[in-house]
Order: structure tokens, then C-alpha cells, then sequence
């Protein structure tokens, strides 16, 4: 059925007629890796480029925070615990030194992967003996389970490193920046269920940007993929949903409460990008106690900052802003592949790069894909 | 006696005696397992022999759809089996860990029993170890596994040509969906079932016929793996159809929500074989008349258009199924 509906999407688009180049940004890890296991780019016109942008939030954690993990790990008695992606990530320090949360385990520190940040609360009272430190970095979607652990209380010995982020003001920031490099956009299902479909309004109003939010079925990937072409087309746009199981007006209501109740909107840096402004959540004043950045504040350190935000050849920033395709980068299969990541974006399920190494035909190699033959055969 | 494994069941003395007498000999008994003697003797037949090891430490010990014990039978006689062997012998090594429940032993040497008598293969010795709690998960065995030759083909990569066909005996990725299903971490539940079983009867059903180039069970590491395999092995590309590939819908579920992909994926009782593209059919349909059997399908060719492991996706486009280089985590959201 749902099969039907994509190949029916599918011949929709290519029966389009369309004159120019288009360039379409998803800013999801999960739609990236929905376009890429489906084969979808292979099988679209030449002219429609799928772009993915910031979409993954362990490409753009910043550096510092993940260097203050690690050094958090190693000096303190502490519990670290982090989302599993997070322990992979390198930071710019020379080889010989701990480079990431998974070296500083090796190096004798408590780390542990986490799934669900429900276990930060269970390994909290396990070891009540203990500090522990939950490194939690998201977008919205895994940030609002954090803020409701928060709200309904945490044990006295669990401390946050909170490195969340929102993602609609990357697109806004790229979308007032001279060179926004994309024409269309196809807005996250999952943000947008916990935020409201509302918060990409203003693509449309206010940059004349068609947009579709999607979900994570090849059916509505294409579904939103066609509705922006259209958009396009017609020069009539609107917030098209297609992704109405689980998005609906207004989002989830008691999950922004929390949000709004245990943190306040800051500006806030994103490796590779910078500082954007009012992109970030930190803890209210009212959670110090259970801050970590307060606790442990000795350890801030804003010097580095300045040190290169991403490591040497590493195209990362480019990537995250679509600016470039993960293959174009000179490390891309080379120095970095998924067992040895240079940068950030190898390291996630959600970054570009590591999605495009698990799927994206090697060039050198693979014949020319044929989708023109394939379409027909549809 | 306590009705948990104590350090003492390893000592050589009483306990252990009883231990070997009531749990291990009292399932596995047959006409060459004497617990007296240190070795056994193997009655030899005029072919040749082939003989594999393994080793099994799964957690959780007892899934939906098995258990360690039947799974150590599995595992060994399949890899005997892909290889144009059938199985006859099978030799046990056992590690317990201090504190398992006699009883849970008792399930698994008495599931590991019916899984060997169903396989026709007789454990014909076998060692017994304790280690201190905290040193061991539960239960461990170690396996060696003799059979004789009886394939006409001697199966290798190097026997693989541009055009032939891949196959596989049944639907893809069910232990692996299974075993994550039972590590109740992942708070999830549902009614799959481990695929474990042996293998036998499909690679036997093919032993006479010329065209079987392969076989190999998809063990750890899923279908992806062996295709690779067969990548590396003989250079030429490898084409999967994804709408060919038998999965079911309870498996794509979990890998959904969990970001894995079924094709990497553990299976513990299928077979995939590549055969000459013209004796495909015929194998398809041996395949699916035997028990087990219905889901088997033609997945793929060998192909020299390309040098990847390419999948065809079901929506009709391509993309390239990576060779599996880390840990797959659970993903972030
Ligand atoms: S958190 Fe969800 S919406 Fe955000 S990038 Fe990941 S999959 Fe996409
Ligand atoms: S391929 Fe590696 S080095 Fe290049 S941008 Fe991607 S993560 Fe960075």
C-alpha cells in the first residue's frame, strides 16, 4: 500500500514539468537516511538536488562541551553518562591527548551510553553515592523528555551538561545569510510534533521558501518532496503537513511546558556554524543546584572557542550548511570513514557523512544509475 | 544439593560428579558419551571428515524462540552443513558462571539435547568449569563439531561467476530482532521468534547438484556480511533486490525504532547459497517445500557491472549496503 502511494509520488514528480535547477534542504538526520535508503536521489530528474543541512545534533555540538565531558570524566569522581553517538565524537586536541569520551573510558573514567534519558534517573539512584553527570545534547525532540525528567524532580545527585538546541533558527540564520543555497525546504516530522508546524511558518512569510514538513516513510518523504515542487511551480505556497499521523497544530502542549517551565532560550554556539542567536536551551536559574556548567564551573573554559572548531581538513561545517556534499569533502572514505571519524559528521547516524558512506553509491566504482531506466519501469 | 551453581560444581569432587550425572549425561546420554573416559572413540566411516568450532555466549541465555543450549547445536552443525558436511559429532566445553539456577542449566543441556537429537549429531564429550561470580555471563560453551563430507561440490568463493544467483532459505534478521526484543532495556515487546534451527535439510536437498557454487549461514553480522564476503572474496558486484527479500513486518518495526537495518541482523537458522543462474529455480523450489521453507527466495546476482554490494530498493532506486565497521548504537532520538 504505502509502496503504491510512493511509487505514485514518485511518478508525480517526474511528470513535472520542471525548467530550472532546484535545490531542496531537509535539516533531519532521520530524512536524510530516509532519502538515502530508499535510493530516492537516484531516482529523481537531474535538476532536483536533495540537500541535507544541519540536521543532526551531534555534528553540531560544540567542541567545548564535549572537551569539558571529557575533562569532567577524567578528573572527577564522577558518573558520565551521554547519549551512545556522543562518546565517538574527537575533539581538537593532539593525538596523544584523550580525544573522546569513549578514550576517556578507556583511560579508566566512568562513562556510559545511554538510550533514553529515563536511565540518567536509574543510574542516578543506583549510585546515590555518587555525582552524575547526564551530557545532554539534542535538538527539541530529545531535549523536551529531559526538560519533563527535570520538571517532575531530579535525584540531588544528578547534574546536567545541557547542549540543546532548536533547529529552526539554523534555518532561519542560513535563510538571512547571502547565500541561503536552497530553494525549497522539507521541515522535520518529529521537531514539529513536539514544537507545532507552526514554527516553519515563516519560511513562507517571510522568505518565500516552499515548504513541506515530511515524516519518515518514503512515502511521505516524496509526498513533501512533490508538494514543494509544486509550491514552486505555482508560486503558491503553503505549510503543506504531510506528515499528519503525528504532527498536528500546536504540537505537544505539556511537552513545551516543560521546556518552558525547567529552561530558558539562549544564543547559543553550534561547531562549524558559530553563535546563533536564541538556538539553544539552558537550565533556569531555579535548577542551578543540578546545573553542571555551575557546579563544576571551574572548569569553563573559554579560550576554546577560538581553537578551530572542527579538525584539520575536515569539511564538516560545510556540510552541516549544505554548502557542500559529505563525497566532496577530501577526507570523505579517505582519512574518515565511520571506524576512524575525523569530524563529527562521520560519527552520528544522523550526520551527512556517515549516512552517505553507508549508502550512497561510491562514484569511482558504480556504473552510472540508471533512473531513467528505473522510473519507467515504475 | 543447592539449587545453585557453587564453585564446588567445579572442583572435581562429588558435586561436580552429581552436576555431570543429573544435568549434562542424564539429557545427552547416547552410545559413545562415556563419562568416564577422557576421550571418546569415533566409529569412522569411508568418507572425509570436516570439523569446525564455536563458541556461545548470547544474552540473554534463554529468547523468544530458544535458548543457548539449542542455539551451541545450531550454530555448530549449521557451519558443518554450508560447508557440505552432515553432521554426526560434537564435542562440549562449558563454563558456568557461580550462582546460575541448576534449573536454568537443566532447560538449556535439556533444550541443547532435543535441538541434537533433531540434528541427528551425539555430544560424544565434554568438560565442565566453573568461574566466580562477576568472571562468566551465566553460561558459555565452546563446541567442536565432525561431519562427514558429502556435498559432490567442494564448495568455495572461488567457484563464483558473474550471472549466478543468491538465495536465501527463509526471512531475514528474526534472531537479531528477537534477542533485542529480550533484552528488556529497550522496553519493548512482541511476538517474534529467534529463527534457530538447523539448517541441515536445505543444504542437504542440495548436496547432489553441480550448479551450488556457496552456501554460508548468515550469522552474526546479518546478510550484509556474507554479501560482502562474497564482494571481497571474488571482486565482482552483488545486486539484492530489497523487494525480493523475505523480512517481516514485526522485524521492520523494530529496526525502525531502533535505526537498524534488518540486513545486519543475526540469523541463526538460514541458509544463503549462490548457485549458476540456471539451476536457480530448481533450488527455489526444493527450498520451498521443506519445512521452514515457505519464505525462500531468489535475492540477488552476481553481477561485473559494478564492484559493490548494491541493493535495489523496493521503491526501484540504489544505494549501497556499507560493510557493518562499528557497533550499531541505539540512535539519539
Ligand atoms: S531528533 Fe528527530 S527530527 Fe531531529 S534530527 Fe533526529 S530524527 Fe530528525
Ligand atoms: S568526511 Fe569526515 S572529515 Fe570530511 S566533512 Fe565528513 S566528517 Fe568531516
Amino acid at each position: 500500500m504505502s509502496l503504491n502511494n510512493a511509487k505514485h509520488w514518485l511518478q508525480k514528480i517526474n511528470d513535472l514539468q520542471l525548467p530550472e535547477k532546484i535545490k531542496i534542504m531537509n535539516v533531519c538526520g532521520g530524512h536524510e537516511r530516509t532519502i538515502s535508503n530508499a535510493g530516492i536521489r537516484s531516482l529523481l530528474p537531474e535538476n532536483i538536488e536533495l540537500i541535507p543541512g544541519p540536521g543532526c545534533p551531534v555534528c553540531i555540538c560544540p567542541e567545548e562541551d564535549i572537551f569539558l565531558a571529557i575533562q569532567l570524566a577524567l578528573n572527577e569522581d564522577v558518573i558520565l553518562i551521554a547519549f551512545g553517538d556522543m562518546l565517538q565524537v574527537p575533539v581538537n586536541v593532539s593525538k596523544k591527548e584523550v580525544r573522546t569520551l569513549e578514550q576517556a573510558r578507556a583511560n579508566g573514567a566512568d562513562v556510559r551510553p545511554i538510550a533514553s534519558p529515563r536511565e540518567a534517573i536509574s543510574i542516578a539512584n543506583d549510585n546515590s553515592d555518587k555525582k552524575i553527570i547526564f551530557f545532554a545534547a539534542g535538538f527539541e525532540t530529545t531535549t523536551s523528555p529531559v526538560a519533563a525528567m527535570i520538571a517532575e524532580g531530579l535525584p540531588e545527585n544528578l547534574f546536567i551538561l545541557l547542549s540543546g538546541r532548536l533547529t529552526w533558527p539554523a534555518v532561519a540564520m542560513l535563510l538571512e545569510s547571502d547565500e541561503p543555497g536552497f530553494d525549497a525546504l522539507v521541515a522535520p516530522g518529529h521537531v514539529s510534533t513536539v514544537m507545532g508546524p507552526e514554527e516553519w511558518q515563516f519560511v513562507i512569510e517571510q522568505h518565500h521558501i516552499p515548504t513541506a514538513i515530511a515524516g519518515f516513510e518514503a512515502e511521505s518523504m516524496l509526498a513533501a518532496l512533490y508538494s514543494v515542487l509544486r509550491q514552486k511551480l505555482d508560486g503558491h505556497l503553503f505549510l503543506d503537513n504531510c506528515y499528519q499521523e503525528v504532527v498536528h497544530d500546536g504540537g505537544n502542549k505539556t511537552a513545551q511546558r516543560y521546556l518552558n517551565e525547567t529552561m530558558d532560550v539562549t544564543d547559543n554556539n553550534w561547531r562549524g556554524i558559530g553563535i546563533i542567536p536564541k538556538s539553544g536551551f539552558s537550565l533556569s536559574k531555579q535548577y542551578a543546584a543540578h546545573d553542571a556548567r555551575l557546579v563544576f564551573k571551574d572548569y569553563s573554559d573559554d579560550s576554546r572557542r577560538r581553537i578551530g572548531e572542527m579538525p584539520a581538513g575536515c569539511d564538516c561545517a560545510k556540510v552541516v550548511l549544505g554548502k557542500i556534499y559529505p563525497d566532496q569533502c577530501r577526507l570523505y572514505g579517505t582519512a574518515c570513514q565511520p571506524e576512524t571519524p575525523i569530524g563529527p559528521c562521520m560519527v552520528s547516524d544522523e550526520g551527512a557523512c556517515h549516512i552517505w558512506w553507508n549508502t550512497a553509491p561510491r562514484k569511482s566504482k558504480t556504473k552510472k544509475t540508471k533512473s531513467s531506466r528505473l522510473v519507467e519501469s515504475i | 544439593m543447592s539449587n545453585n551453581i557453587t564453585i564446588s560444581h567445579g572442583n572435581g569432587g562429588k558435586h561436580m560428579r552429581h552436576l555431570i550425572e543429573d544435568v549434562f549425561a542424564k539429557h545427552l546420554t547416547n552410545d559413545l558419551l562415556n563419562t568416564d573416559s577422557d576421550a571418546a572413540l569415533l566409529p569412522l566411516k569411508n568418507q572425509q571428515l570436516m570439523t569446525t568450532v564455536d563458541g556461545f555466549t548470547v544474552q540473554p541465555i534463554i529468547f523468544p524462540g530458544g535458548d543457548i543450549g539449542s542455539l551451541c547445536i545450531h550454530g555448530t552443525v549449521n557451519d558443518l552443513a554450508v560447508s557440505g558436511a552432515i553432521p554426526e559429532f560434537i564435542t562440549l566445553g562449558v563454563i558456568i558462571e557461580e550462582g546460575l539456577a541448576l534449573d536454568t542449566l537443566d532447560k538449556v543441556v535439556k533444550s541443547m539435547a532435543e535441538a541434537a537429537k533433531e540434528a541427528g549429531v551425539k555430544i560424544v564429550c565434554g568438560d565442565t568449569k566453573v568461574v566466580p561470580r562477576g568472571q562468566g555471563s551465566e553460561v558459555y560453551f565452546t563446541t567442536t563439531g565432525i561431519g562427514y563430507k558429502s556435498s559432490v561440490v567442494d564448495y568455495s568463493t572461488k567457484l563464483i561467476k558473474p550471472g549466478d544467483k543468491i538465495l536465501i532459505s527463509g526471512s531475514i534478521g528474526d534472531h537479531g530482532a528477537a534477542i533485542m526484543l529480550a533484552r528488556e532495556q529497550f522496553g519493548l515487546s512482541g511476538s517474534l521468534k529467534s529463527d534457530s534451527a538447523n539448517v541441515i535439510s536445505f543444504c542437504q536437498s542440495v548436496y547432489e547438484l553441480e550448479g551450488v557454487r556457496f552456501m554460508r549461514d548468515p550469522t552474526r553480522g546479518g546478510i550484509a556480511s556474507v554479501l560482502h564476503e562474497f564482494n571481497q572474496a571474488t571482486g565482482y558486484g552483488i545486486q539484492m533486490n530489497e523487494a525480493d527479500a523475505p523480512i517481516h513486518d514485526e522485524v521492520i518495526t523494530i529496526c525502525d525504532m531502533l535505526g537498524y537495518e534488518p540486513y545486519y541482523l543475526a540469523n541463526e537458522g538460514r541458509v544463503v547459497a549462490v548457485v549458476e543462474a540456471g539451476i536457480a529455480e530448481q533450488v527455489l523450489s526444493i527450498w520451498k517445500k521443506l519445512p521452514n521453507g515457505e519464505k525462500a527466495s531468489i535475492i540477488g546476482d552476481i553481477t561485473d557491472q559494478h564492484q559493490q554490494v548494491v541493493l535495489q530498493t523496493e521503491l526501484g532506486g540504489e544505494r549501497i549496503m556499507h560493510e557493518l565497521s562499528d557497533t550499531p548504537l541505539p540512535r539519539i532520538c
